[in-house]
């Protein structure tokens, strides 16, 4: 991808205007989009900080054209207190509805009291829970504006918040007192090599009118440092998975930044817990996920202006049950090793696709690079025939996938043009210029070059496409052949691989109706210029084994990554 | 053998579910009969192929009780005095091991985290030795023998044709259907008998069922409870620091390094720590590693394990991890499967499993039937055996994900046997061919393995029977 961009940039720069406060990954994602930096306010997006959209958002006047990487109050979700309030509202309703069964699937987070107001009823659940165990249950407290586990700590004994409530942090009439929410602690946590971990995933929703999310395939798993002990619960480095926290521990290794990324996560459960388990599981994180959206959807104020990034954090107890720990609005976009680096590039350039600025999608389609669609207004079904029940943790194809929409992108361009000029040609009013510059303009201010350059070539590489498609068959973590299911299911988005035997056919007439119009000249040199383009660089492109090696670096897979990782460093 | 008293053995049975299945095969099939004679009984029995069944259970029985003992000394007389050699050498390196542990203790700035008893290549290079001694031989001296082969010993093998055979049916392997591989879960759950679950073992074993398998293959299915004590036994001996701790303490650095176990780097040297104080392995292990001579004079004995941990000895452990989040389960497995298959990848000896064998094996079969390459690689200075005996010792592991080497190992207890080692380094090989051909020198090879690589088991065994 990089390359082709960096080709084009000669005869093609875009003409989108980019405003972010960030210098991570968000401004090198950009970057690598080579759209360009603007501090004005003439962006045609911004990633901004929760803050902004707070304070300036609601005085804003907004272009049509303008996106902007949060919903106004995005906060009754990515607030803890909030999202349990939510949550449990949500349930009622439910119940009151009569939908026991559905209310009952909000099972997903831990019993949660709002501190101080909800403390007696606090206390009295502390003491029905001390009375009837034998053990002591911990219960976790958190403070609610604060992110990164700052100010986090566990108790067993109601003392130890007493202290805490006499202490200036908390005081019910001094109105700066801390607002903290207490929950029961997940005692059972499953470990891996008897260290705690907890899993982000990562969630974009374009719009919840209609509910409108997707999921990226690629996430981590995030382990403590030490072994877990469930008596000590003082040890913060033992319960809390942050990474700012666990940075801090002396057993830090930078190197490994003490994550594994949800493929090996899957295959590491998968060999310990079977197939179909390990499947479940992850159906039932996708499905805590959208009802997570759904409790909110007609709270959260819907804008088109607005998408939002979610990370979800995500604990599994050691019966593989997930348990929602909390919904960040702007996960952390800083990485801390290459591995981490790309990974995070890639998720945000995928965010920049499906957010479509350049208007060149359809809206329909069911995978945009690592993300997968789970819901357009419902949660979105996958074919019986398929083995997956959700693509959460399966391998990561995207930059095959890229090239695949950008295809087809181009096909369905092509045609609109096509058959805009056989209009042109029947009618032959003067309407038709405009139409046609119209068209220009849409394709050279658009992604399209990119999309282009692969749909004109596509005659030229009818060979290299079914190696293509054998690699993109591969998918998920690949266990040994011996009687795995896994390879099953390469036969899902019907629509696209259509799109792809018919392309040969619309291309050529494409190209005759071109031929046939001497005015398409400027259109055509430029199309000859993409040609040559893809020429050149396909030499860099269609080496499977090395696409499938770059492919697997990203993505932390394979044997071979280890070796990468160590020399990069 | 041990002599059984028929009383021992009909208690044996008893405790074994099967001979209760018999049993109630056999009350059903004689149904309501008044007198029942054993003529009945025996005809019963021989027409609904019980009396098979009851065969091999007491012939399982009797196999079970019958102890392996330690391979001590080698059929060639020629091996023994070269374990013996191998011994004082890895004595000597020991010396100097220790004597820069010292030297570092003193010069902080000088660490070298490269410290080992011995490697994968000291090994060969120490097998390599034995081809001169040989040939001086009186015996040999009268054959000209002009042989391209790194190892060239007169040690009984198996024809290489015979193992190619064996596994052949590897590549036949389908994609199974969910409910087939559900009944081979029930399977696994009811059966006990080793010969059924090694037939399980060499077809497919699903993902999740694997620890139970091999528990039981091993017969620790009900005995979780001793593991524990057992494991926590020797947990408490560890507080006693030893010597070899540091080693293994280096060691475990490099599995730190590997994404997929950096997780499980804590555990792995918690298993090896115990595993060197475990009085039990010496007893258990099917070959003597080491001569156990003991130097008077030398300032650090064998551990009681009766032999030296080498470098890269946590690999071994390491994909077991994948099986059990219970520490004691991982040690049980990883102290069964080293006495019982791995301890020949690093034992001297004439045995079929031995390294010696496996490495000519590979060499027979590389030079039969890719001569080309087999020369090829011999002119540019970079042997065959050289090239693969670091996946062919750590059995790939660092090479595949973990679900490939396990599948290995189910290969390993489905055949008892490390030959699949031999197929997967011939596939190995294969795969590269025609990179390794264009190879001009050995820093040509290493190129070709650094560079990213994602090898697979089924693709491998393919690959292996290329032509």
């Amino acid at each position: 991808m990089l390359i082709i961009s960096i080709r084009l940039q000669q005869d093609y720069s875009s003409n989108l205007k980019f405003k972010t406060s960030f210098r991570n990954c968000i401004l090198e994602a950009f970057k690598r989009r080579l759209w360009k930096e603007t501090e004005g306010d003439d962006w045609d997006i911004m990633w901004a900080e929760k803050e902004w959209i707070h304070e300036v958002l609601d005085h804003t006047h907004l272009q049509s054209n303008q996106k902007i990487n949060h919903f106004r109050n995005h906060y009754e979700l990515t607030r803890k207190d909030l999202m349990i309030k939510n949550f449990k509202r949500y349930k009622k309703n439910l119940e009151r509805e009569g939908k026991s069964e559905e209310a009952n699937n909000y099972n997903f987070f831990p019993l949660t009291f709002h501190l101080p107001s909800e403390y007696p009823i606090f206390f009295e659940e502390f003491k029905r829970q001390s009375a009837n165990s034998d053990t002591k249950t911990a219960w976790i407290m958190k403070p609610i504006g604060k992110s990164q586990g700052k100010g986090i700590f566990i108790f067993n004994k109601i003392q130890q918040i007493s202290q805490w409530k006499n202490t200036l942090r908390y005081n019910q009439d001094n109105p700066q007192a801390e607002a903290y929410i207490v929950q029961k602690y997940i005692a059972d946590p499953l470990l891996i090599g008897g260290k705690k971990f907890d899993m982000r995933i990562y969630l974009l929703c374009t719009s919840y009118q209609p509910l409108t999310l997707y999921l990226y395939r690629t996430g981590f798993a995030r382990f403590t440092h030490h072994r877990y002990d469930s008596e000590d619960i003082s040890n913060t480095y033992v319960h809390l998975t942050n990474v700012a926290i666990q940075k801090t521990s002396d057993n830090y290794d930078e190197k490994l930044g003490g994550k594994w990324n949800l493929q090996t996560l899957k295959l590491y459960l998968m060999t310990k817990y079977g197939q179909e388990k390990v499947a479940e599981t992850f159906y039932n994180i996708q499905m805590l996920m959208i009802r997570s959206l759904q409790a909110v959807q007609k709270i959260i104020i819907n804008d088109k202006h607005c998408f939002e990034l979610y990370g979800f954090d995500i604990l599994l107890d050691a019966q593989l049950k997930p348990w929602l720990l909390e919904v960040n609005a702007s996960p952390s976009m800083t990485s801390n090793t290459p591995v981490d680096f790309e990974l995070k590039c890639g998720l945000l350039d995928d965010v920049f696709t499906i957010i479509d600025l350049e208007k060149v999608l359809t809206g329909n389609e069911e995978q945009i690079g690592g993300f997968d669609l789970i819901c357009k207004g419902n949660p979105i079904k996958l074919p019986i025939n398929s083995t997956f029940t959700t693509y959460l943790g399966a391998f990561n194809n995207r930059q095959q996938q890229l090239k695949k929409i950008a295809k087809s992108t181009a096909i369905r361009l092509a045609q609109t043009y096509s058959e805009g000029q056989m209009k042109a040609i029947e009618v032959g009013s003067k309407g038709q210029k405009e139409k046609e510059e119209k068209d220009k303009q849409m394709r050279s201010s658009s992604k399209g070059p990119q999309a282009m350059q692969n749909g004109s070539n596509v005659n030229n590489k009818s060979n290299n496409l079914t190696k293509q498609n054998t690699i993109m068959k591969r998918n998920t973590t690949n266990l040994p052949a011996l009687g795995t299911m896994q390879n099953k299911s390469n036969v899902k988005r019907q629509p696209l691989q259509n799109a792809g035997q018919q392309q040969q056919i619309q291309q050529s007439q494409s190209n005759s109706s071109k031929k046939n119009n001497p005015n398409e000249d400027s259109m055509l040199s430029a199309n000859q210029k993409l040609q040559k383009l893809t020429q050149e660089s396909k030499i860099n492109q269609f080496q499977p084994y090395k696409q499938q090696s770059q492919y697997n670096e990203v993505m932390g897979m394979g044997g071979g990554s280890r070796n990468l990782q160590k020399n990069e460093e | 053998m041990q002599q059984f008293d028929n009383q021992e053995i009909l208690m044996k049975l008893k405790s074994s579910k099967q001979f209760w299945d018999i049993k109630k095969k056999l009350k059903q099939g004689l149904g309501d009969q008044q007198k029942i004679g054993v003529n009945d009984i025996q005809k019963l029995a021989q027409s609904c192929e019980i009396e098979d069944q009851l065969i091999k259970l007491i012939s399982h029985i009797l196999k079970k009780s019958k102890k392996r003992e330690t391979l001590k000394e080698d059929q060639i007389e020629f091996l023994n005095t070269s374990k013996i050699k191998w011994t004082e050498l890895l004595f000597k390196n020991l010396d100097i091991v220790h004597q820069k542990t010292k030297n570092q203790e003193e010069d902080d700035t000088n660490t070298d985290s490269k410290l080992y008893i011995y490697d994968e290549k000291n090994l060969l290079a120490f097998l390599q030795t034995f081809k001169q001694q040989q040939q001086s031989n009186a015996l040999y001296q009268n054959v000209q023998f002009q042989s391209n082969k790194l190892l060239n010993i007169n040690i009984p093998l198996k024809s290489s044709q015979s193992i190619l055979d064996k596994y052949q049916y590897l590549l036949l392997q389908e994609e199974l259907q969910d409910d087939k591989i559900n009944k081979i879960r029930k399977q696994i759950e009811n059966e006990h008998l080793d010969i059924e679950l090694e037939k399980i073992a060499q077809t497919f074993v699903p993902n999740g069922e694997r620890c139970l398998l091999y528990l039981k293959y091993f017969e620790f299915d009900h005995q979780e409870t001793v593991l524990q004590q057992n494991f926590a036994k020797l947990q408490k001996e560890c507080l006693n620091q030893l010597f070899y701790d540091e080693l293994l303490e280096i060691d475990g650095h490099e599995i730190s390094e590997d994404t997929f176990y950096f997780v499980f780097q804590e555990q792995i040297l918690t298993c090896l720590k115990c595993f060197i104080r475990d009085r039990t392995i010496k007893e258990n292990i099917r070959i003597q590693l080491q001569n156990g001579v003991k130097k008077e004079h030398a300032e650090f004995q064998l551990p009681v394990t009766g032999f030296f941990p080498f470098k890269n000895i946590s690999k071994y452990v390491a994909p077991l991890c994948y099986l059990s989040t219970k520490i004691h389960i991982i040690y049980a497995l990883f102290k069964e499967f080293f006495c019982r298959y791995f301890c020949f990848l690093h034992a001297i000896s004439s045995e079929n499993n031995s390294i010696l064998s496996l490495c000519m094996q590979i060499e027979e079969i590389v030079s039969t039937r890719s001569p080309k390459l087999f020369h090829h690689l011999k002119v540019i200075g970079c042997d065959t055996l050289k090239l693969i005996i670091h996946q062919l010792v750590y059995c790939f592991i660092g090479d595949m994900d973990p679900p490939h080497i396990l599948t290995i190992y189910d290969q390993i207890i489905g055949h008892d046997s490390l030959e699949i080692l031999v197929i997967l380094c011939v596939g190995f090989l294969n795969k590269y061919k025609p990179k390794l051909l264009l190879a001009k020198n050995q820093e040509n090879v290493q190129q070709i393995f650094s560079e990213l690589r994602e090898d697979r088991f089924q693709e491998l065994v393919q690959f292996a029977y290329k032509q």
